[in-house]
C-alpha cells in the first residue's frame, strides 16, 4: 500500500477534487434554511477576503474602494440576468429590442460582470501609482463613493436608489463554493509564483522592490487586475443570493467588514483569510434575527440593527492592539507544513 | 448676481461649520499623523449632547453649547486612550484603520440607542429671522456663526503662534523624538491638542444643528470626509489653510448646485473629491505650507 506522500501528483489533485465534490454534493443535499445561508456567505466572503488579501496584503496597497468594483460587475451582470420585461418596464434605455430582450445563464453574465469589474479596478491603479499610504486609502474611499454617486444618478440604467429586484437566484452552492474554490486554487498558486513573490516584495518595500529589477507598473495592474476580478465576482454572486441590489450595497460598511476578516485573519495569508471571513461570516449570520428584532418566550426582542458591525469594529480594534499580525501572519496552513509540523514534534519526541 | 450672492452667502453658514471641524482635525493630523475618522463620530456626539440637553431636558441654549463641549472631549479622549495610544506609532495605515473602526463603532452604538431619524435640533429665538437687504436675505444664524468662526480662526492662531502649548505643538509636529528629549511632555501634548480639536468638532456639530435645524446619527459620515480633504487642501498641521479649505469645497459645492442643471445635481457629493484628485496631481503638499504653523 503506497502512502499519501508517494502518489504523483494528477492522482493527489483527483482525491482532493473528488473529496471536495462530495463535501459539496452533502452540503447541497442536506442544508437548508439557516445553515445553507450561512454556508453561501462564508463562500462569497472567502472570494470578497482573498481579493481584498491580494492588494491589501500582497502588495501592500490598502483598498477600501473595492466595494466601486463590485458594484460595477454587479450592475453590469444584472444587466444580463434580469428579466426582460422589468428592462423594459422600468429602465428606460434606447437601445435595439434585441440587447433588452436577452437574458443569458449565469456562466456568461459572471464573466461580463467579472471583465467589467476588471477593467473599473485597473482605473485603481492610477492612484496607486502616485499615492501611497493614507492618501491612497482616502483615494480609493473616494472611488467607492464615486461609484455610488455615479450609480445613483443614472436612473435610467440602474433604476437610481430604487435599484434593481427580481433577480434568478442562481447562487447556489455549485456556484458559490466552486468559485471559491478555484479562487482560493488560483491564490495559492499565484502566491508560489513569480509573480506573487513580486507582489509580497512591493508590499514589503516598493523602491527596493523596483530596483530588484520588478517593473513596478506591470506588476501593480496584474495584482489590481485580479484582485478586482475576483471582487466583481463576489459581487455578482453576492447579488444573485441577497437578490436585490441598490447602488449603496456595497458602501463603506461591507468594504469594512471584508477589511476586519483579513485583518483578523492575517493580512497577506489565504488561511487567514478564510478563517477571517468564517468568523465574520458566523457572527453576522447569528446575530442577525437580533438585527431584525424578535420574540423570544414571549418576550420583545426589539431590533438592533448594525449589531454586526458595532462587533466586528469593536472586534477590529481589539485585534490590532492585542495581535496586530492576525491569527495567521502571514503564514499559510497547507499539509505540507502540518506533516513538517508533525515530524519535527515526533523526532522532539512530544507526540507519541 | 442677486442670486450668486445669495447662493455665496448661504454657502458661508455650511462652510464655516466645515472649517472648523477641518481646523480641529488638521491638529490631530499635523500632530501624530492621524487621519481621524472618529473625528466625525466626536462631531456628531456633540451635535446629539446638545439635542439632548435643549430639547429633551428642556435647559436653556448655553447648558446646550457646554453639553456639546463636554460630550465631545470626553468622547475624543475616551477614542484616543482605546483606539489610538496603543497603536501610534506602529504606522499611518493601523491608525487609519483603527480610527474606521472607532469611526464604525461610535456611529452604529449611536444608531442603536436613539435611531437614526432627524431629530428637530430647536434653534434659540436670537438666531431666528433675517435682515433684509434689497432682495438680499441675511439670516441671523449664518451672521452668528461666521462671526464666531472669525473668532475661532484668531483665537487658534494666536495659540499656535504665541502660546508656550503651541509653540510645544509646533515642535511635536516637526519631530515627535526631538521634542521629546528636549523636555517636552508629548503626552500631555497630545491630549491637550486632541481635546482642542473634539471642542472644536463639537463647535461645529452646534453650527450644523443651529444651521439646518436637524441632527441625526449618521450625520457625520460626510462632513469628516470633507473635513479631511479640506485639511489636505490646506497643507496637513495648517489651521488657517484647513479653514479656507474647508470653506472652499462648502463654496465650490453650493455653487455647483446652484448653477448645474437639475439632472445633475446628484452629483455634489462628487466635487469635493474633484479636488481631492486634481490636488493631488497637480499639488500634493496643499495650497499652503504644512506642519502646524
Amino acid at each position: 500500500m503506497t502512502s499519501y506522500k508517494e502518489l504523483n501528483r494528477p492522482i493527489k489533485y483527483i482525491i482532493g477534487l473528488v473529496f471536495l465534490l462530495a463535501i459539496l454534493y452533502l452540503f447541497d443535499s442536506f442544508l437548508n434554511g439557516f445553515w445553507l445561508m450561512l454556508v453561501l456567505m462564508f463562500g462569497v466572503n472567502v472570494i470578497l477576503a482573498i481579493s481584498l488579501t491580494i492588494t491589501n496584503g500582497w502588495i501592500g496597497f490598502f483598498s477600501i474602494g473595492h466595494g466601486g468594483i463590485m458594484l460595477a460587475g454587479a450592475y453590469a451582470a444584472a444587466f444580463f440576468t434580469v428579466p426582460p420585461s422589468l428592462k423594459r418596464d422600468i429602465l428606460d434605455l434606447n437601445l435595439p429590442s434585441f440587447m433588452l430582450d436577452v437574458q443569458i445563464s449565469f456562466f456568461p453574465a459572471l464573466l461580463i460582470g467579472g471583465i467589467i469589474g476588471t477593467i473599473f479596478g485597473v482605473f485603481l491603479v492610477l492612484p496607486a501609482l502616485r499615492l501611497r499610504g493614507f492618501y491612497f486609502c482616502t483615494g480609493t474611499l473616494g472611488f467607492n463613493i464615486i461609484m455610488a454617486t455615479i450609480a445613483e444618478n443614472l436612473p435610467n440604467v440602474t433604476n437610481g436608489a430604487m435599484g434593481l429586484r427580481e433577480f434568478p437566484a442562481y447562487s447556489n452552492i455549485w456556484w458559490v463554493w466552486g468559485i471559491a474554490i478555484v479562487v482560493i486554487y488560483i491564490s495559492i498558486r499565484l502566491k508560489k509564483s513569480y509573480i506573487g513573490r513580486a507582489f509580497i516584495a512591493i508590499g514589503k518595500d516598493q523602491d527596493l522592490a523596483e530596483h530588484m529589477g520588478i517593473n513596478l507598473l506591470k506588476y501593480k495592474t496584474i495584482a489590481f487586475a485580479i484582485s478586482s476580478f475576483f471582487a466583481a465576482l463576489g459581487g455578482v454572486l453576492w447579488v444573485h443570493l441577497i437578490l436585490n441590489l441598490f447602488p449603496n450595497a456595497f458602501g463603506l460598511i461591507l468594504v469594512f467588514e471584508v477589511v476586519t476578516m483579513i485583518v483578523i485573519g492575517g493580512m497577506g495569508s489565504i488561511t487567514g483569510a478564510v478563517i477571517g471571513a468564517a468568523i465574520i461570516t458566523f457572527f453576522a449570520e447569528v446575530l442577525s434575527p437580533f438585527e431584525e428584532g424578535f420574540y423570544l418566550m414571549g418576550i420583545e426582542v426589539p431590533s438592533l440593527l448594525g449589531l454586526t458591525t458595532v462587533l466586528s469594529g469593536v472586534l477590529l480594534i481589539v485585534v490590532l492592539i492585542f495581535k496586530r499580525e492576525g491569527i495567521m501572519g502571514e503564514k499559510e496552513i497547507s499539509l505540507n507544513n502540518l506533516r513538517n509540523l508533525l515530524k519535527r514534534k515526533q523526532s522532539e519526541g512530544k507526540i507519541l | 448676481m442677486e442670486y450668486f450672492i445669495q447662493q455665496l452667502f448661504t454657502a458661508l453658514g455650511y462652510g464655516s461649520a466645515l472649517a472648523v471641524l477641518a481646523a480641529g482635525y488638521t491638529m490631530t493630523f499635523g500632530i501624530i499623523g492621524l487621519v481621524n475618522f472618529a473625528h466625525g463620530e466626536v462631531f456628531m456626539i456633540g451635535a446629539l449632547a446638545a439635542y439632548f440637553i435643549i430639547q429633551v431636558a428642556m435647559l436653556p441654549f448655553w447648558a446646550g453649547i457646554i453639553a456639546a463641549l463636554a460630550g465631545s472631549v470626553i468622547i475624543a479622549l475616551m477614542i484616543e486612550r482605546v483606539a489610538f495610544k496603543p497603536v501610534r506609532g506602529v504606522g499611518m495605515i493601523t491608525l487609519f484603520i483603527t480610527s474606521l473602526g472607532a469611526s464604525t463603532v461610535l456611529r452604529n452604538t449611536t444608531i442603536l440607542l436613539f435611531n437614526d431619524r432627524l431629530k428637530k435640533f430647536p434653534r434659540p429665538n436670537f438666531l431666528e429671522g433675517a435682515y433684509k437687504l434689497g432682495n438680499l436675505f441675511i439670516y441671523k444664524r449664518i451672521v452668528f456663526v461666521v462671526l464666531i468662526t472669525i473668532l475661532i480662526c484668531i483665537m487658534l492662531v494666536f495659540l499656535v503662534k504665541k502660546t508656550k502649548i503651541g509653540i510645544a505643538m509646533r515642535s511635536i509636529s516637526y519631530n515627535i523624538n526631538i521634542a521629546q528629549t528636549l523636555g517636552i511632555n508629548t503626552e500631555m501634548v497630545i491630549i491637550i491638542v486632541f481635546m482642542i480639536s473634539a471642542s472644536l468638532a463639537g463647535i461645529s456639530g452646534l453650527f450644523w444643528g443651529i444651521l439646518f435645524g436637524s441632527v441625526q446619527a449618521s450625520m457625520g459620515a460626510l462632513p469628516v470626509v470633507y473635513a479631511f480633504i479640506a485639511s489636505i487642501l490646506g497643507g496637513v498641521g495648517n489651521v488657517l489653510g484647513a479653514i479656507i479649505g474647508g470653506y472652499i469645497i462648502a463654496i465650490g459645492s453650493s455653487l455647483l448646485v446652484a448653477y448645474l442643471p437639475l439632472d445633475l445635481v446628484g452629483f455634489k457629493p462628487l466635487f469635493a473629491w474633484v479636488i481631492f484628485f486634481a490636488l493631488l496631481i497637480i499639488k500634493p503638499s496643499g495650497l499652503f505650507r504644512a506642519n502646524i504653523k
